[in-house]
């Protein structure tokens, strides 16, 4: 056991944990925000020690093997920390304001924090878990924590986007489960009836000697499972729901954690199953998922006129990208997907807490009926605009960069492979290039459709004659400083990335290339 | 081994009970009638279960299918019963697929899953390995009942369902899950009920039904 790693392990467990009982008993708005910025900064220490550590040792198993921490672990740990401080932050005054206008009960809020850190505790188990099943129940648990956080207003809307979100997710889920039942089958078959049979530390070792038969099949299981959480089309239909109706620092979370946290559940699994399987297998299929996500989001984009909605499309068309970046896979791709992960999080949780302000402020979530957001709200509207491009993929934002990386890998995917075969396949290439110009076309086509269909209606709702019975201007306050803090991270992981979590998506990359 | 013959006999009538009890389900047009259904389906499956555990001397089955007849043969059922005694929805049960359509479907369900589980069965331990096949087309069942029943109860049942299927594929393939995976599993269906029992409530209360075709406010 690694003495070292356990105690900032057994802060990440116990601190949201804690706040979430320790919410549920108080509704003193000050005790609250001293509780949630005391659990902030204890998860961002500890995260940083097991950074440290991790560039030491490699991967930590601790809690008598119970948690297996490595860098892909300690990467999504990282994104899941980072919108979680900013989201918490965010919800104070979105909540205050809310209880203000009589739209939440004053009661309310504690059930919100506890909620909160509910949902936290489970993403946060999820990404520490060693065992693939353990990592299934967190998952179900996410579900189970969010559900009235979507439905927290009580609209008829509201209500209906959680039904829909709860009856999709936990089927969805339960498709999972069989897959991981699957795993356990063809893992059991090796090992005998051994309770760790389920780990990723045991599983990594005996992944070669696994069925590929019915690695292949829980594969399938798995990413129709994993797939509706991230919410890849053909399973996004809950996705505009829930993200147009719960609020807004709970949407960021989703949007930004949750997917990432689903993301990761199945590279987990896709990393043991490409060591028995050729890694075409679950590559093309995550491609196949990846690209249709992305075309399917770019059309839907076009036709939106919520806010909301249009930025709950661009999740789903970001998760394509990112999903397709790992489906081509090599050096570049899985880099490129994962750094796509930190960016979408980042961009889409300022996207949605910009949303979240000027749906206070305007009062609706229709793109028509928001104007002159530069006069009305300019910190805002900055904000927006940022989110806006770094969402179109435009430089200088790092989205830019990750969606190059993926497009690039995407172009050049299977020429290393066939410079080998040079004398004889020819045709073999000639077809091999004429599939990845189309394949980089079509992409190039629709993302240029929705880089002007995104950017129109941004620019729709920043400039123009505002309503006249908004009121102008806009005072600085703490709400403000999330926006601030991911708007600058954007700006800033384009031009460089931190050494830290460089190294962190290095060791990720190898631990997902299995080399 | 005659005496392991005989246990691989009575392995796969339990698990044949689990699926007929499933086509009852999908039959029945009372809704109470259907979470009892549910509770004696979930008896057959901690028979089953137990009958593994003793033919093969893995003890932790046996606290897995004890957890079974408490959550999902008393707790869960009870559970609903109160839902629906409030909702005051002891009605029939609303269809999108009449019942003869209903069964034709869940008969083309089994052979699908039959033929999905073929190349992997012939890997299985010895005494179950037909029943992961059975567990399969249990989930799809469980499925097909979400897609095709209209109340919020069935919807319940149709995923408590499911969850069932995938039971008896652990108990069937590996001889059950690790026992920290089967409690959490346990918990999350547990309070997954309770959640979507109160939402159920909630929908009532918002739109005077609990029929989820009503739900339409949110439309592309």
């Amino acid at each position: 056991m690694n003495e070292i790693a356990l105690a900032p392990v057994a802060v990440l467990l116990a601190a949201p944990l804690l706040t979430a009982l320790l919410s549920a008993a108080t509704n003193h708005p000050f005790v609250l925000r001293a509780l949630n910025l005391g659990t902030m900064t204890a998860l961002a220490l500890s995260e940083a020690v097991i950074v440290g550590d991790l560039s030491g040792h490699g991967a930590i198993t601790t809690l008598w093997g119970l948690v297996y921490l490595d860098g892909l672990s300690a990467f999504i740990l990282l994104i899941i920390i980072a919108i979680g401080c900013t989201a918490s932050v965010y919800s104070w005054d979105y909540l205050a304001d809310h209880v203000a206008r009589g739209t939440i009960a004053p009661g309310r809020t504690r059930l919100f924090f506890c909620l909160f850190h509910l949902f936290l505790f489970a993403m946060i188990v999820a990404t520490l878990a060693n065992s693939l099943g353990v990592l299934w129940v967190a998952m179900e648990g996410t579900t189970l924590a969010t559900a009235f956080l979507i439905s927290f207003f009580r609209t008829r809307e509201g209500l209906e986007a959680g039904w829909k979100y709860l009856i999709l997710c936990s089927v969805g889920i339960a498709l999972a489960l069989f897959g991981t039942v699957l795993m356990y089958y063809s893992s059991v078959r090796v090992l005998g009836d051994v309770s760790a049979a389920l780990n990723v530390t045991i599983l990594q070792q005996v992944a070669s000697q696994l069925d590929p038969q019915v690695l292949k099949l829980a594969f399938i299981f798995v990413l129709v499972g994993y797939g509706t959480k991230i919410g890849l089309a053909p399973m996004h239909s809950w996705v505009p729901e829930a993200y147009g109706e719960a609020p807004a620092p709970v949407v960021a979370m989703l949007a930004g954690v949750l997917e990432t946290v689903a993301v990761y559940a199945l590279l987990r699994t896709k990393s043991i199953v490409d060591q028995a399987v050729p890694d075409y297998y679950t590559g093309n299929l995550l491609l196949l998922l990846g690209l249709l996500s992305f075309v399917v989001a770019a059309l839907f984009i076009l036709i939106q006129h919520d806010y909301k909605r249009m930025f709950a499309y661009s999740s789903i068309e970001h998760m394509g990208i990112a999903i397709a970046g790992f489906g081509v896979g090599g050096p570049a791709g899985t880099f490129g997907g994962l750094f796509h992960l930190l960016n979408h999080a980042l961009a889409k949780s300022l996207a949605f807490f910009a949303a979240g302000n000027i749906h206070r402020r305007f009062g609706t979530r229709e793109i028509q009926e928001v104007h002159g957001m530069a006069s009305v709200q300019p910190i805002t509207a900055l904000a927006v605009l940022i989110a806006g491009l770094a969402l179109a993929g435009m430089p200088p934002f790092s989205m830019f960069l990750s969606e190059m990386l993926v497009l690039s890998s995407l172009a050049t995917q299977s020429f290393a492979s066939d410079t080998l075969h040079l004398g004889r396949f020819i045709t073999v290439i000639i077809a091999h290039d004429v599939r990845n110009l189309a394949v980089v076309l079509l992409f190039l086509l629709f993302a240029v459709a929705l880089f002007g269909g995104f950017i129109y209606r941004v620019v729709l709702m920043v400039w123009g004659t505002a309503p006249r019975d908004v009121p102008s201007g806009e005072r600085w306050s703490v709400s403000h400083i999330p926006l601030a803090v991911t708007a600058l991270a954007l700006i800033g992981l384009g031009w460089a990335i931190p050494e830290p979590v460089k190294g962190l998506m290095d060791q990720a990359v190898i631990v997902l290339l299995g080399r | 081994m005659p005496a392991f013959d005989i246990g691989s006999q009575l392995v796969n009538l339990g698990s044949a009970l689990l699926l007929l009890s499933c086509f009852a389900i999908v039959a029945q047009r009372r809704l109470s009638a259907c979470v009892d259904l549910f509770a004696l389906q979930s008896v057959f499956l901690a028979a089953t279960a137990a009958l593994v555990a003793f033919l093969t001397g893995i003890h932790h089955i046996y606290a897995a299918a004890g957890l079974t007849i408490l959550i999902k043969a008393v707790v869960i059922p009870n559970i609903l019963k109160q839902v629906i005694e409030r909702l005051n929805v002891n009605r029939e049960v609303d269809m999108n697929v009449n019942v003869p359509t209903g069964l034709l479907i869940c008969g083309g369900l089994v052979m699908l899953a039959f033929f999905i589980t073929q190349p992997i069965i012939p890997l299985g331990a010895l005494l179950t390995r037909d029943s992961l096949a059975i567990a399969l087309a249990i989930v799809l069942i469980g499925f097909f009942t979400m897609i095709a029943r209209n109340k919020a109860v069935t919807q319940i049942i149709g995923f408590l369902v499911m969850e069932n299927g995938l039971f008896l594929g652990a108990t069937a393939a590996a001889y059950g899950m690790p026992l920290i995976v089967e409690l959490g599993v346990f918990f999350d269906v547990l309070v997954g009920t309770l959640i979507i029992g109160l939402y159920t409530h909630r929908l009532q209360d918002t739109f005077d039904t609990v029929d989820t075709s009503r739900l339409t406010a949110l439309k592309e």
